[in-house]
């Protein structure tokens, strides 16, 4: 901005541990939910559009995220060309 | 038409996830007492019948483990517990009862009445005293995530209360098909986190519109390059995962486990991100949002509201052996609109002002964004129709800079 703000706000970090990516999946509820429709939708798919991922070893907020990314490529071609984020 | 309205191109919603307003605002009472938070003497009954108190000990992560349950049948305990229930009046006082029910932990279950202190949150509490802060935004619904964030898309969950896929009913679309058809065409995004994030509830959309959707880094591009359509919907990072380039992608988006200051640097980039830009902070409307409560304690009491008819959620849904008229809300969740043409520490009461008192809910979201962008807008659900607008806290006067907060994360 051109006028400085006399108003800056320190926001601390997360401490380093909180990064998770093994946690499981049964623990976050929501996040179970994404994977479930996703998958719903994956079903719906041709055959050879599925990321033959076995729903089964979707265990992980990283395995999930995995899952996730794959589906959504394939839905949203757009955002991956882009970099994907 | 205030110069503030006269000047708005952009509305900007960003939806967390998954926290109370007493649990992250309700200590600002002490600081503002027009602020309807916490007295410090709110109690539920835990299960050996000795009070729970509410606590200053919220912690940022490892405390609200496991996931407080929030599916609809719980909330009904957290609400009307000792009561018949409805209808009732909600008594507030199952929270901890609820809470008990997934550990059988007598100490642990005390933990869902825990709240921070506004030191811990200087995003939120800051921009909740710099700006307008609902005492009186609900929950769509008493029930979990997808449901309720489906009230903000569609202004409706068409009949649905759990976490289940919902079918899309006609004549009722979204928001953002709506914009899109309008004449003249209205421009509107989507921005998910990243791909690995992706979007939350509305994955049908991402099938059939992907030209709505963009990522957030595509967000913070078009707030620099003055991009921005004239509505956008923000999603935070739902997962802890590897990035593209191999580094560590923290959740932002504060569900329980996830940690809470990750999404308080997310809250405040992106609204660094607008306030960096001079022709977009003095035209931009920023609503940030919680999507329901999470199962923690919250004290007030959520009201009646219009019926969502035709729709009613079954037996088999519901599980509480009551069906649902989608006839009351869901409990309290923060809610802080952000424009320099809001007067600072503005509070809008809600339901402990019986005659000054307004009740927002997540169909306020698509009724105001309709109102501004469409005008009359027959196609939409009961509740959206009965809901409450937000834009007139907008008013003619804006704060000089030196007047607004500026967020440093020590980069």
């Amino acid at each position: 901005m051109a006028t400085p703000s006399t108003n800056r706000v320190l926001v601390p970090k997360p401490a380093r541990t909180s990064f998770n990516k093994e946690r499981p999946l049964e623990r976050n509820t929501l996040l179970k939910n994404q994977v479930d429709h996703f998958r719903e939708l994956e079903k719906r798919l041709l055959a050879e559009l599925q990321t033959g991922i076995q729903y089964e070893t979707v265990k992980t907020e990283g395995q999930a995220a995995e899952y996730i990314k794959k589906m959504t490529t394939i839905l949203h071609p757009q955002a991956f060309r882009s970099g994907g984020k | 038409m205030p110069a503030g309205l006269d000047n708005l191109k952009h509305i900007v919603v960003l939806m967390m996830e998954n926290r109370s307003f007493d649990h992250m605002l309700g200590a600002l009472k002490s600081v503002d007492p027009r602020i309807n938070g916490l007295i410090g003497n709110e109690t539920n009954l835990d299960t050996t019948n000795e009070p729970a108190k509410v606590l200053p000990q919220a912690e940022f992560q490892s405390q609200l483990d496991p996931d407080p349950d929030h599916a609809f049948p719980a909330v009904n305990k957290q609400l009307y517990f000792g009561t018949p229930g409805p209808p009732a009046p909600p008594s507030m006082n199952g929270f901890v009862q609820s809470y008990y029910d997934q550990q059988k932990d007598v100490q642990h279950s005390h933990k869902i009445m825990y709240y921070f202190t506004p030191d811990k949150l200087p995003v939120l509490t800051t921009l909740a005293r710099s700006f307008a802060l609902f005492n009186g935004w609900f929950a769509a619904i008493p029930g979990p995530t997808i449901c309720n964030r489906a009230f903000a898309h569609y202004g409706t969950s068409f009949g649905k209360v759990t976490m289940d896929m919902f079918e899309i009913k006609p004549p009722y679309v979204s928001i953002y098909e709506r914009l899109l058809a309008a004449n003249p065409a209205r421009s509107t995004k989507l921005y998910y986190y990243d791909t690995s994030s992706s979007t939350m509830e509305v994955v049908n959309l991402l099938k059939n519109q992907p030209q709505i959707f963009a990522t957030y880094d595509q967000f913070l591009s078009d707030c620099k390059n003055g991009d921005l359509p004239e509505y956008s919907f923000v999603e935070p990072n739902y997962s802890d995962h590897e990035g593209d380039g191999g580094g560590e992608e923290l959740a932002s988006d504060q569900h329980p486990d996830h940690d809470v200051q990750a999404g308080e640097i997310f809250i405040g980039t992106i609204y660094n991100a607008i306030h960096e830009n001079p022709d977009l902070w003095k035209s931009t409307a920023l609503l940030v949002v919680y999507d329901e409560h999470g199962g923690i304690y919250d004290h007030v009491p959520p009201p009646g509201c219009t019926p969502d008819a035709p729709f009613i959620a079954p037996l088999t849904d519901t599980q509480t052996g009551a069906t649902f008229a989608f006839d009351r809300l869901g409990v309290r969740v923060p809610a802080i609109l952000i424009s320099p043409w809001i007067a600072k520490a503005t509070v809008v009461p809600g339901p402990e002002d019986p005659v000054n008192g307004r009740v927002f809910e997540h169909s306020s979201i698509p009724a105001t964004v309709t109102q501004h962008y469409i005008g009359a807008y027959d196609a939409r659900s009961p509740r959206e129709k009965a809901a409450q607008t937000f834009l007139d806290l907008l008013g003619d006067t804006m704060r000089p800079d030196t007047d607004c907060p500026v967020f440093d994360f020590g980069n």
